[in-house]
């Protein structure tokens, strides 16, 4: 998006507000699946965010619910840093006011249609801001790397569950091997 | 001795089963397992000292290596695995265990070329040993870790890819040495080998510090070192749960003669910024071998999954004068870190998901820091005291990716490929060698446009015998000001390496240990 066509839907945006898609805007977040169990990162509100990004990101064999706990789960070990800014993206993402104006979105994430939800994250995708592009990144990668990384998802793909018992014959010796 | 006792041994104390805090003493006190640290520590504690080992990660072995990445990566990974730099434009592998990186790392084992060590005896103040004096130390290590060339008969389909590509466009292209012991190409490398084929440190030098009565606190995450004046009186580390992420609200202080931070780049430069050692240069200089991929799409059935995740590379590129070097090598396909590298989501990201038996994915690794318009990261620290690199990717490097990317698709069209992907989002497909110029040309080289990845981190406290460049001494590694502080791992190295860098810290460090023995 170059500057013009920024100020433009910056003006459509406000246009859009003023008849009334603000309201549209400012309706609250969808609950759309309850926890499952306690949150350790993520508030409750965006939650409920990473749920609807997870069901357009991941595969059907994979619980968006489930995702979303396990992205919970995976930022406990990152810096707090790291997990505020997480909790901070999901709330950009879900806001409609700059959903509008970017991305002519009069709702916010979790309301709208699947459509409009992957034409947000394509425009996330495609921004000229760097910020949104990474931002986009972080959201897909994370709730892919977490479905992926369950077994749930791997026959539709052809991986093979890794062979049992090998464990049991593993080298017990710190020398094996030295000349 | 047998890896169970060592793990057992009373002389490895688990942080978090501590009920208070700890006070110990010893003679010389080592931060950080990996591939600095455990060498250093069985080099020491075998010439007599009372040598004591921190870390912050957890004591796993083989039976915690489910071969699944749900359970294995947030333990044995930096930040669980989700650790990138500032911008969030590369993604940043390295390892978090007794034994670091080496317990996750893919077995590539080079020697530092000659050349760079030449460079940085003429460009980086590096004179305190030569080439030859690292010698003997290569092969004590290439001996004791059992490393040695793979033959080209076991190179599994995507290693041959790469090897027959390179062959048939006339690139240099080699086997390479692996530290493996009868090695059952399981394929997990890169999730703890399974089987304790992989002569990772854990397996290894860990145990040989403790048989030489070396001791071991886990769950100790080191804060910071106590300085009085120009030495270093004590350690503070904070113990951790047994998930090793919480505090338990309990401290480790120890007091040593001498210091050693072997926590890897990134990590020891962030444990002397925190400990007030800031000179203006700790954390400058760091560097990543910053990788690009693509993916060959290929009639045959590559199952990437299995065999050594890595037996050939190429360095027919590694010298490019003015622009960026790199070299090529290859990365298996685990599903949770192929997942996030593959583009797109929903049913598109699906789709290439479901020809991922088919596809060989190869990478170019840019050679960083032998350019002064590629001086690499800045490691500083976060409010809460946790490290962040700051790595800008320059112009000159997404060049340099832009050619690799089309060097790439050669190689995977002359090996038979259908078709070739780059990892951009969304996608550029070419269905021909004829098409590479075209549709590379047109790509986008910019952050959050196409993925970055590192899994070689180095530099941060640079050796060099210049204080205003460089951190430590070159001839003993100590730091230029604080006279028991000594720094021995990756974050020395005044530029990357060009190579897989395990084995170039196994021989600096043991170099390095056995002169630090020799002292008294």
């Amino acid at each position: 998006m170059d500057r013009r066509t920024f100020l433009k839907r910056g003006l459509a945006g406000a246009a859009v507000l003023a008849l009334g898609g603000g309201t549209l805007a400012l309706l609250p977040t969808k609950e759309i699946a309850a926890p499952t169990r306690a949150l350790a990162v993520i508030s409750a509100r965006n939650f409920q965010v990473l749920v609807a990004v997870a069901k357009r990101v991941v595969p059907d064999t994979s619980d968006p619910v489930a995702v979303a706990h396990g992205v919970d789960d995976m930022l406990r070990r990152t810096p707090r840093e790291v997990q505020s800014d997480f909790d901070k993206l999901l709330g950009l993402f879900e806001n409609a006011l700059p959903g509008l104006i970017f991305d002519g979105r009069p709702l916010p994430f979790t309301r709208s249609s699947p459509e409009s939800q992957d034409a947000t994250l394509r425009s996330w995708r495609d921004s000229r801001f760097a910020l949104r592009r990474t931002g986009y990144h972080a959201l897909r990668r994370i709730c892919l790397a977490v479905a992926y990384g369950d077994e749930s998802s791997w026959a539709a793909i052809g991986y093979p569950t890794p062979p049992a018992g090998l464990n049991a014959i593993a080298y017990d010796d710190s020398k094996a091997g030295a000349t | 001795m047998k890896l169970a006792l060592a793990r057992s041994s009373p002389n490895v104390i688990d942080g978090s089963a501590a009920s208070g805090d700890l006070t110990l003493s010893c003679d010389v006190c080592i931060v950080g397992t990996g591939a600095g640290g455990a060498v250093t520590a069985a080099i020491l504690a075998q010439a007599g000292f009372d040598v004591l080992l921190v870390e912050e990660g957890g004591y796993y072995t083989s039976n915690d290596f489910t071969m699944r990445e749900k359970d294995v990566t947030p333990r044995l990974y930096q930040e669980g695995g989700a650790r990138t730099t500032k911008d969030l434009a590369i993604s940043i592998l390295q390892g978090k265990a007794v034994g670091g990186t080496t317990v996750v790392n893919w077995t590539t084992s080079f020697r530092t070329p000659e050349d760079v060590v030449a460079h940085w005896h003429d460009k980086h103040d590096v004179k305190g040993f030569a080439y030859a004096d690292l010698v003997p130390h290569w092969d004590a290590i290439e001996k004791r870790l059992a490393i040695a060339k793979v033959p080209v008969e076991s190179l599994n389909a995507n290693n041959k890819k790469l090897y027959d590509g390179c062959k048939a466009l006339g690139w240099e292209a080699d086997t390479l040495k692996r530290n493996v012991y009868l090695c059952m190409q399981t394929g997990f490398c890169g999730l703890g080998c399974p089987v304790n084929a992989k002569r990772s440190m854990l397996v290894t030098m860990i145990p040989d510090a403790i048989e030489a009565n070396a001791k071991l606190v886990f769950r100790a995450r080191a804060e910071r070192f106590e300085t009085k004046g120009n030495t270093i009186e004590s350690l503070t580390a904070t113990l951790l749960d047994a998930e090793g992420i919480a505090p338990t609200g309990k401290k480790l202080t120890v007091k040593a003669k001498r210091f050693v931070a072997s926590a890897g780049a990134i990590g020891s430069p962030a444990l002397l910024l925190r400990s007030g050692l800031d000179d203006g240069v700790v954390g400058t200089r760091t560097f990543l071998h910053p990788v690009i991929g693509s993916g060959g799409i290929y009639d045959d059935e590559i199952d990437a999954f299995h065999g050594a995740p890595q037996s050939a590379a190429s360095h027919h590129f590694a010298h490019r004068d003015a622009e960026v070097g790199f070299f090529l090598e290859v990365v298996p396909y685990y599903p949770s870190l192929t997942a996030g590298a593959f583009p797109g989501f929903g049913a598109e990201h699906l789709e290439n998901e479901k020809r991922s038996k088919n596809v060989a994915t190869h990478i170019a690794l840019a050679i960083d820091g032998f350019h002064d318009d590629v001086p690499g990261g800045r490691v500083t620290l976060r409010p809460s005291g946790a490290p962040i690199l700051d790595y800008p990717i320059p112009q000159k490097l997404w060049s340099a990716f832009r050619f690799a990317q089309k060097r790439l698709a050669e190689m995977q069209f002359a090996s038979g490929a259908k078709e070739v992907m780059t990892l951009h989002d969304p996608i550029s497909r070419m269905k021909s060698k004829d098409e590479i110029d075209r549709v590379v040309d047109a790509a986008p080289y910019d952050v959050g446009r196409v993925p970055v990845f590192t899994a070689h981190q180095m530099g941060g406290c640079a050796m060099g015998d210049d204080p205003k460049r460089a951190v430590v001494r070159s001839e003993d590694l100590r730091h230029h000001r604080v006279e028991n502080l000594f720094v021995i791992d990756g974050s020395v190295f005044p530029t990357s390496l060009g190579v897989n860098p395990q084995e170039s810290i196994y021989g600096l460090s043991r170099l390095m240990a056995t002169r630090l023995a020799a002292r008294k």
